[in-house]
């Protein structure tokens, strides 16, 4: 038996093509970053009655653990979980077709106007701000994280090591990684 | 050849793109920068990529892919982007039970990791210049996003929009 979500609308079967409408929808028309975006993916899966809103989180916090952009590993992880391998293959296209078809026009547009003045001027005071968004989405991970003197030490190394060879940026940060999980299971805190 | 450079440089930020879009940010540039584009070509690349619909990460693929090798570049850079992450959970899904993983554990080392990457990426981000009007359009920003829950899209529009009026950078 199927369960019921609450404040299910209509209850549609989660065919394979019905989840990568879904997911196109929901990225074609949503701006902003991936937590932006999992919640309105929540609310669309649930009132379909596809998932229950604490089984989607709990996929949610497991996806995390995998790299990658969120909105695909939550969407692949979830659409596994209720439609099975095509599910998930077509949750995959469902994320990732409509920005790849809006930067294609995008891409045209630029190569007909990109060397226009008013356009460059356009994308310089558009890039202009984007190391004041990096600040404050480091001002909110910072603050919303519990810290503690191990964790503290934990960023300042890597952060040091990652300023002092950024061309070995990749190595670092996978070594580290595995190191800080290594370390975890050898001291426990 | 093009394509192929294009493609493993983005399998391999595939594998350490945690934690949420921007931090991921600074390693691209790490790769690209300056041998395939300019700091600046690389912000205003940063800024279309947030502004459109879709996970940065994979916006800036392809848009640098386009760049580097058309359509089919942008294509493959996409898919190398996102190779590993749905390899490894793919192969997450199959043998889940012989996976010794202890989730605690691996969040916490993975958020320690991102906040490190943010670092990175705001580091290399940062105006290499003394001009006040780029640290001015900066520290707006950063106040807006940061202490007010407006939307970060509206702020890279509007900031482009400003721009275009006054002509204040460049």
């Amino acid at each position: 038996m199927p369960i019921k979500a609450k404040g299910v609308s209509k209850s549609v079967p989660p065919t394979p093509w019905r989840i990568f409408l879904t997911l196109a929808k929901i990225n074609t028309l949503t701006l902003g970053g991936g937590y932006v975006i999992v919640p309105v993916i929540e609310n669309s899966f649930e009132k379909q009655g596809w998932i229950t809103e604490e089984e989607f989180y709990r996929i949610f916090s497991r996806a995390q653990v995998f790299p990658g952009p969120i909105a695909l590993s939550t969407s692949f992880l979830c659409s596994y979980r209720i439609a099975g391998a095509p599910g998930a293959i077509a949750s995959v296209f469902g994320v990732v077709l409509p920005p790849f078809l809006a930067l294609v026009l995008v891409g045209g547009f630029i190569s007909l106007y990109g060397d226009t003045e008013l356009f460059k001027r356009f994308l310089g005071g558009a890039g202009a701000v984007v190391p004041g968004l990096v600040g404050s989405m480091l001002w909110r991970t910072v603050r919303k994280r519990r810290w503690s003197v191990r964790t503290a030490i934990e960023v300042i190394t890597l952060a040091v090591l990652l300023a002092v060879f950024p061309s070995a940026a990749f190595f670092i940060l996978i070594g580290g990684i595995i190191a800080l999980y290594l370390g975890r299971l050898v001291w426990k805190s | 050849m093009e394509i192929l450079s294009v493609s493993l440089t983005f399998f391999k930020v595939g594998i350490v793109a945690f934690g949420g879009g921007w931090s991921v940010v600074g390693l691209i540039k790490q790769e690209i920068v300056p041998h395939w584009m300019s700091a600046d070509a690389f912000n205003s690349l940063i800024a279309i990529a947030q502004s459109t619909p879709g996970p940065i990460a994979l916006n800036a693929a392809t848009l640098v892919g386009w760049q580097r090798a058309g359509f089919w570049g942008a294509l493959t850079a996409t898919f190398s982007v996102i190779a590993f992450p749905l390899l490894a959970m793919s192969l997450a899904l199959a043998f889940s039970k012989y996976i010794p993983l202890k989730k605690n554990l691996a969040d916490e080392s993975l958020r320690s990791g991102s906040i490190a990457m943010i670092l990175m990426t705001l580091w290399t981000l940062l105006p290499r210049t003394t001009m006040p009007m780029s640290w001015i359009f900066v520290l707006a920003s950063f106040a807006i996003t940061a202490f007010t829950e407006f939307n970060g899209v509206w702020v890279i529009l509007g900031a482009g929009a400003l721009n275009m009026v006054l002509g204040a950078l460049h």
